[in-house]
């Protein structure tokens, strides 16, 4: 046993060396900016696309155009839900952007591919979140003369959004934890970042440790930022 | 207001031959009549005669599927009309008050005022440039907002200019929801059983302030279940049931002197 622990801080010394003083840190602090920007980025525009997949989604049904539009998101729905997501990102990397003639750094790549993929999952939980307010509420507004559309964006939707907050922390715990994936195509996350410092001597086990550790603590800090946020909305408006 | 000065006038809804369809059930069999304007029509039936689909058809929240509406002159049922300016005429209270339960009270009345006159603002705008947009968009909102104060005045509810819909009583929400309708200026208003999802005790300061804007002129078609208030209130009675409505008349005529086997079976059992 103690020389268990004696090998541990061995390993730590080791650690702390390439991490500290040969500037593995510049490296993690590098690895945290490109997660956080993809799954910030990615999340909000999966948002925007979301919110506007869902909006058409409950449009009424019986214009042809609107089932036309239903069926195209079906479609994008089916395809980011139904593959993996390095699928994704090769097909992005690989087969979209050069056929479409774009060359974009691998980040930006990144961060659209996740905000795609995103747009698909917020669809369903923004649906979700819509389908749960008062259709008395969407009745309201337009029995006041306001169009689908602006009932939609400042009735409904914000009362959608607050019911959904929970599910959309956790689309962004998601997001997170779905970054350690960006390697595949050549980005710099968390994990390429640990690994590098334990390639740098062949010594994993404490780099890895503390990237589990960098993890958990973000996802700590985003539960306990939703909680304060809902805690807020409450108090503005209790039903 | 006699006949004879009343089928002088134009009616302000003229409906034809109404009906409706859900799935397989016909709600509405063909429904003739004529609203004129200040006038006070009740509408009265049991349950599921279609009462709520008939009002609800008036202004389109359901689609008719045979029949014309005319209001001002124009066939609300022609889908190819613009139904929302329309709507901005007929103004609607719900059995279960449907305020906004994101925006505050004064919010509230101030959205679709707000909304359709920046809309307004806007297009004209475009049309004479946009210096000037700013400084009406402001008095717009000066207006809208003053006005919403004052209508809250007239309920007694401005201290709850402020407040969200979730902490008043099921009576003031309804009263705000009444005057969020008036705001529009609406022509006519529709009222689907206001006062069934109210506390008894709050019954009375709902029908005080129907019973107000009935003395001002604004006219109305109301359904509901309060057979005291119906009789006080109607120029006439709408009696629905089974999708027609198979009786009509003056509060008189209706609740003295019904001349159908089916009103009189009804008003036995609620009076
Ligand atoms: N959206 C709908 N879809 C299917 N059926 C409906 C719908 N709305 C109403 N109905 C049916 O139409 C019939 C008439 O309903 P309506 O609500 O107009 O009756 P009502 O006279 O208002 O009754 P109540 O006094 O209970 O309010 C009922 O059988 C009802 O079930
Ligand atoms: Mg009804």
């Amino acid at each position: 046993m103690p020389s268990l622990i004696a090998d541990f801080a061995k390993k730590w010394e080791k650690f702390y060396h390439v991490f500290a003083e040969s500037g593995g840190y510049r490296e993690v602090l590098l690895g945290l900016r490109n997660t956080l920007l993809i799954a910030v980025l990615g999340l909000l525009i999966g948002i925007l696309i979301g919110t506007l997949i869902a909006a058409v989604k409950v449009l009424p049904r019986y214009k042809r155009v609107t089932r036309f539009f239903q069926k195209v998101c079906d479609v994008y729905v089916a395809f980011f839900r139904g593959t993996p997501m390095v699928v994704q990102l090769l097909l992005g990397y690989y087969v979209l952007f050069p056929l479409l003639g774009i060359s974009l750094p691998v980040l930006e790549v990144c961060i659209i591919v996740f905000g795609l993929n995103s747009g698909a999952y917020v669809s369903e939980i923004m649906r979700g979140g819509i389908q749960s307010v008062d259709p008395g509420q969407m009745e309201a507004g337009r029995a006041l003369g306001l169009s689908f559309s602006v009932t939609m964006g400042k009735v409904v939707i914000p009362q959608a959004v607050k019911n959904i907050l929970p599910t959309l922390g956790n689309e962004f715990i998601t997001l997170i934890k779905e970054t350690s994936i960006v390697n595949f195509i050549g980005a710099t996350d968390l994990c390429v970042a640990f690994r590098y410092i334990g390639t740098n001597n062949y010594e994993f086990m404490v780099p890895y440790l503390v990237m589990a550790v960098i993890y958990i603590v973000l996802v700590l800090l985003i539960t306990w930022g939703i909680r304060t946020m809902e805690r807020r909305m409450k108090r503005s408006d209790r039903v | 207001m006699t006949e004879s000065e009343t089928t002088a006038r134009t009616p302000l809804i003229r409906i034809e031959d109404l009906q409706k369809r859900f799935g397989s059930l016909q709600v509405l069999k063909g429904i003739t009549e004529n609203v004129y304007e200040g006038e006070k029509i009740v509408v009265i039936g049991p349950s599921g005669g279609g009462k709520s689909t008939f009002l609800r058809c008036l202004n389109c929240m359901e689609d008719p599927d045979g029949g014309s509406i005319f209001f001002e002159g124009v066939d609300l049922a022609d889908l190819k009309v613009d139904i929302n300016v329309h709507r901005e005429h007929i103004g609607m209270v719900f059995q279960s008050f449907n305020l906004f339960s994101n925006k505050t009270v004064l919010e509230n009345i101030m959205l679709a005022p707000l909304t359709i006159g920046t809309r307004r603002l806007r297009k004209e705008s475009l049309r004479q440039g946009l210096r000037g947009y700013r400084k009406a968009k402001k008095e717009l909102t000066d207006r809208v907002r003053e006005e919403a104060m004052s209508l809250l005045k007239r309920i007694g509810l401005e201290e709850k200019a402020d407040e969200y819909p979730s902490k008043l009583s099921g009576g003031q929400k309804q009263r705000i929801a009444i005057i969020r309708a008036l705001a529009m200026h609406p022509k006519v208003m529709l009222f689907d059983e206001p006062t069934s999802a109210l506390d008894p005790e709050m019954v009375g300061e709902v029908l005080d302030l129907i019973r107000k804007l009935a003395d001002a002129g604004m006219t109305m078609i109301i359904v509901t279940h309060e057979m005291g208030f119906a009789r006080e209130i109607a120029d006439r009675v709408f009696f629905i049931s089974d999708g027609v409505i198979s009786e009509q008349g003056t509060p008189d005529e209706f609740f003295n002197h019904p001349r159908q086997e089916r009103t009189r079976d009804f008003l036995s059992k609620v009076l």
